[in-house]
């Protein structure tokens, strides 16, 4: 393990997730513990209570919630009045695109998408929780996904940061969206300047 | 304490005094004094004649003083309230007080409402709905066929409109808000609570005795 820390050329020194896959560092290693999602806890209460199966098969059931004409204006970067604070153009702690996709083949590309980028995932219904494995400047990356109809075979994606550094999150976004093959229309808040 | 007001009277027209306007909104008088100096920064950086024109105000909310929005241009003329054309500092500090967070969710309401309600008629029509809806989606590039926007529409009105009768009335806004909380997002800024520390240079300035004024 030192001689892989100290390889001087940095492409062959040794990778943090590589560090925490190898058996010596593992030794005596406690992982960060994440915290239970109660949402998922709740599911499974209602299961017990009602006593029905229905439940288990919830998810691909439910439609995503609707969003109406004014939570898409809403949405309009010009209500951002936190920019007349800000010397800069401020980096959004969210973003969103639009997509044709089913909902549940959206959900299920992200997923896809997430895992290998380290991210731990927990959905309900048409709501995600990612949570990336790796420590960042500001603790672990989360990111609330949730997906809304906004039209027959019009989705839009809301990706929101919950945790971690904002910087993280526009790189972790931007793989999100480019690595899957789904029809992506537009991003709907493209100005992404950095802040100081 | 006469110094700091007189000087402010001359440089900058329509400017009141802090310890009025912060007994008229959820300000102290140190974040009104925060808030002028925010103000001053909007305010010259065209022309700098203590009054914020509509492209200060763009430049301050677009870093681009050319950029013209449909919805900037309705916030410009809600804070504009005397119709002149330009926002002098009490204009700007009874409209951002609406965004304050303890700001009466009444008064958010309200200027959501008047928001919306582009030609002040009293109701929101579809048409302004519509056309908010298309200025959305020219500002994000996004391009929807003409008969899902009337979907978009339909659904939206099926829920706000109660009576049916094409328009959006005050009291059928205020129910939908209720249904519909998060459409209150945009009239909540959180940097409010924290002015004075995001505009600390105003502790030098101050001739204002706080202790004194509270009364």
């Amino acid at each position: 393990m030192t001689c892989a820390w100290a390889e001087s050329r940095k492409r062959r020194r040794i990778t943090i997730p590589e560090i925490l896959k190898d058996e010596w560092f593992k030794k005596d290693y406690k992982p960060p513990h994440f915290e239970k999602d109660d949402d998922v806890n709740l599911d499974d209460i209602d299961a017990i209570f009602n006593g029905s199966d229905d439940h288990l098969v919830t998810e691909s059931k439910e439609k995503p919630a609707s969003v109406n004409a004014f939570e898409l204006i809403s949405r309009s970067k010009s209500f951002n009045l936190e920019n007349l604070f800000e010397k800069q153009a401020l980096v959004k702690k969210e973003t969103q695109f639009t997509s044709r996709s089913p909902a549940n083949e959206i959900i299920s590309k992200i997923e896809e998408t997430a895992r290998p980028l380290g991210f731990s995932v927990q959905k309900k219904n048409y709501k995600m929780k990612l949570q990336g494995d790796r420590t960042g400047r500001k603790g672990q990356l989360a990111v609330a996904t949730e997906v809304f109809e906004v039209a027959p075979s019009l989705h839009l994606v809301e990706l929101r940061k919950t945790g971690g550094d904002t910087l993280e999150f526009h790189k972790a976004h931007s793989s999100l969206n480019f690595s899957n093959n789904l029809d992506i229309l537009r991003n709907l808040n493209s100005h992404l300047l950095i802040g100081p | 304490m006469g110094c700091l007001h007189s000087t402010a009277t001359k440089q900058f027209p329509g400017h009141e005094d802090p310890v009025a306007l912060a007994s008229q909104t959820a300000f102290s008088v140190s974040e009104v004094e925060a808030l002028f100096e925010l103000f001053k920064n909007i305010s010259s950086s065209v022309i700098d004649d203590g009054l914020i024109s509509k492209e200060e105000f763009q430049l301050a909310l677009f870093k681009n003083r050319k950029k013209e929005n449909l919805f900037a241009n309705r916030i410009f003329d809600l804070f504009d309230v005397k119709q002149k054309g330009v926002i002098d500092f009490g204009d700007f500090v009874r409209a951002l007080n609406v965004f304050h967070p303890n700001a009466p969710q009444e008064e958010k309401i309200d200027f959501s409402f008047r928001l919306y309600d582009m030609d002040g008629t009293g109701f929101i029509e579809r048409q302004e709905v519509k056309q908010m809806l298309i200025a959305l989606l020219g500002e994000s590039q996004m391009k929807l066929a003409d008969e899902t926007v009337e979907i978009i529409l339909d659904k939206t009105f099926l829920e706000a409109d109660l009576n049916q009768d094409g328009k959006i009335d005050k009291s059928e806004w205020h129910n939908f808000v209720d249904r519909n909380p998060s459409l209150l997002r945009i009239m909540t800024l959180s940097y409010l609570r924290d002015i004075t520390t995001a505009f600390p240079s105003f502790v030098f300035h101050s001739e204002v005795d706080e202790v004194a004024t509270q009364l």
